[in-house]
């Protein structure tokens, strides 16, 4: 051999290892590679002619590409084993908790969150005086309001009376302006029914100040969430008045924002223009509501008949909660028309499973549904709130359309995913194969098989859907089939 | 479902020469006379079996002797059982590869 052919040779049969070592799987590559190229090394060593050493080589290819498979074998065995129905709800509900903690976590969210942990009281209202014809409601006066709230009534049991200012708040040296106040008599928070996170059992605080709530939002960007507010002195425009309390975002209902609330006694209240009147309605007044509305009809001492009208609070907003389920039912409606509800068929020559297997089955999918519904709901909120929007209608258009998607996603797949699995073991059933041709559909069959890896089904999937073979079916594989499943958990 | 796995006749012999104490690739390649391309891949199949296993060279051994490291395989328990009975299907397993060559290697 010419001085030069050795090294060409081993630098050729080094190639070849290297090239070969590219079929490996990277992680396994480096420790393939020491141990062919060691061999390697005592390969030349014993063999002579440079062919034995280049079939040598070139069975480095069949190993590597041995490893591969085996490797890759084994993930399918490992998807195959994610499979399984308890993975299933198991990633399922890692899902919704990862949804629920967003939301929950998300400031926007936040106020939403709060208040369904304290819903608002049920048969609140606002009673306005009927349209004048000028498009708007007229207020009440405070004389109307103590004739409503002095005159004995089945249908009412508490009144509030309030009105909303724009006034300027001193807040220690700086004068903050623009913000909402309401005036309100001191029963406001207790007829709205509205938890205070830190509330002085008396309205004064003692010293003939007016007591104040602020808002959780007004608490948090002026104040700092400063946990020592209670006791401080707040300006509101001209007066004084002592906080007492924060109250919960989003717990106040009514149709306009308020920033702080100056609760003042009925007779500064008295001198006040005419403002807006709660009530709440008992359960006689409640089965009263028609549409949202109620007429009430007030008479004074002087036999003078007051015709006002109440409007539901609760009919005036809408709730997450409520958008969520028209989205559900939109998504119910809608179902039928992108899958079929069908769970499969049982072939006619195949007995039906067990009943506690069937039972099991059905509980797989309302557990799936179970967990579906709540992380439809957690999801839509954290995209409706992941931001504030301008308008509290883009996050609700946004919440509902965000949850009917996922509800009919979810519903599709949960669907899917269910006449894909085993009636018996419920692991998914694999090795598709092709079964007929398409141009003998009507004198034969032709469609999908799919086989349970535990061995207890086969699922026949039609091509073309026929007045004879509608719909999947699943057909029950006796004891010879288990000899193709040694090693697996059949029977 | 059988108990003990059943090995082919290929697998046999590579077990036997390993049992015998050709402990690394090419010298069971030699032994057997089967390819490369057929013998590292069945004792990548055995070892997946946990009928063999493998351990590298000392370094300073290799260095001493200025070669590269060698993979070594020996038999594990079950392999050792799997060959007792693949030795009663293949009878003639022992006198293709005689255990007593590996006092030789």
């Amino acid at each position: 051999m010419t001085p030069w052919v050795e090294p060409a040779f081993c630098a050729f049969h080094g190639l070849l290892v290297g090239g070969a070592a590219l079929l490996v799987p990277a992680a396994q590559r480096a420790e393939w590679l020491r141990e062919w190229r060691a061999e390697l090394w005592h390969v030349r060593r014993s063999c002579a002619c440079a062919g034995e050493m280049t079939a040598f080589c070139l069975g480095a290819f069949k190993d590597a590409w041995c490893l591969r498979e085996h490797l890759r074998r084994e993930r399918v065995r490992t998807v195959s084993l994610h499979s399984s129905a308890g993975q299933c709800l198991l990633g399922l509900a890692a899902v919704m908790a990862a949804c629920c903690t967003v939301a929950y976590l998300l400031p926007q969210a936040r106020p939403v969150t709060d208040a369904l942990r304290s819903p608002a009281r049920a048969g609140l209202i606002l009673i306005r005086q009927p349209d004048d014809g000028s498009g708007g409601h007229a207020a009440i006066s405070f004389r109307h309001y103590k004739v409503l709230s002095e005159t004995r009534n089945r249908y009412l049991d508490g009144f509030a009376f309030y009105r909303i200012d724009r006034e300027k708040l001193l807040n220690g040296q700086v004068r903050q302006g623009g913000w909402k106040i309401a005036y309100a008599t001191p029963n406001l928070f207790s007829v709205l029914g509205i938890p205070v996170q830190s509330m002085d059992g008396n309205n004064e605080a003692g010293d003939g100040m007016p007591a104040a709530m602020v808002s959780e939002a007004l608490w948090r960007s002026e104040f700092g969430a400063d946990p020592e507010i209670v006791g401080k002195v707040l300006c509101v425009g001209a007066r004084e008045a002592r906080i007492v309390g924060v109250a919960p975002s989003r717990a106040w209902k009514l149709p306009e924002p308020v920033d702080a609330w100056v609760l003042a006694p009925e007779e500064v209240m008295a001198r006040s223009r005419a403002g807006n009147v709660m009530a709440h309605l008992t359960g006689a007044g409640r089965a009263q509501m028609w549409a949202g509305s109620v007429n009430i009809t007030v008479y004074g001492r002087n036999n003078s008949e007051l015709d006002l009208s109440g409007i539901s609070i609760d009919g005036q907003t809408v709730t997450p909660w409520q958008m969520f389920r028209f989205a559900v039912f939109l998504a119910l409606l809608a179902l039928p028309a992108i899958t079929t509800v069908s769970m499969g068929e049982y072939g006619p020559s195949s007995h039906r499973p067990p009943w506690p297997r069937r039972i099991v089955r059905w509980l797989y999918l309302v557990a799936k549904f179970a967990l579906l519904l709540p992380i439809a709901y957690y999801a839509s909120l954290d995209l409706a709130y992941w931001r504030s929007f301008g308008s509290s209608y883009a996050a609700d258009y946004i919440q509902l359309f965000s949850a009917f998607a996922i509800c009919l996603g979810g519903m599709r797949w949960a669907l899917l995913d269910q006449r894909q699995r085993c009636p018996i073991c419920l692991k998914r059933v694999a090795h598709p194969a092709q079964v007929g041709l398409a141009s003998r559909t009507f004198l034969a069959w032709n469609g999908t098989e799919l086989i349970c890896t535990g061995g207890h089904t086969l699922l026949h999937v039609p091509g073309l859907p026929t007045s004879w073979f509608a719909t999947e079916q699943w057909l029950y594989l006796d004891a010879s089939w288990e000899f193709l499943f040694a090693g697996t958990d059949a029977g | 479902m059988a108990a003990e796995p059943k090995l082919s006749h290929t697998a046999a012999m590579i077990l036997q020469a390993i049992n015998a104490g050709y402990i690394y690739g090419f010298s069971v390649m030699e032994m057997t006379g089967l390819p490369s391309g057929t013998v590292y891949p069945a004792m990548r199949r055995l070892e997946r079996d946990d009928l063999i296993r493998s351990h590298w060279e000392r370094q300073s051994i290799a260095d001493a002797e200025q070669r590269p490291a060698r993979k070594y395989y020996k038999l594990t328990a079950a392999g050792r059982s799997t060959l007792e009975v693949s030795r009663k299907r293949y009878p003639l397993l022992e006198r293709l590869i005689p255990t007593e060559e590996a006092e030789q290697v």
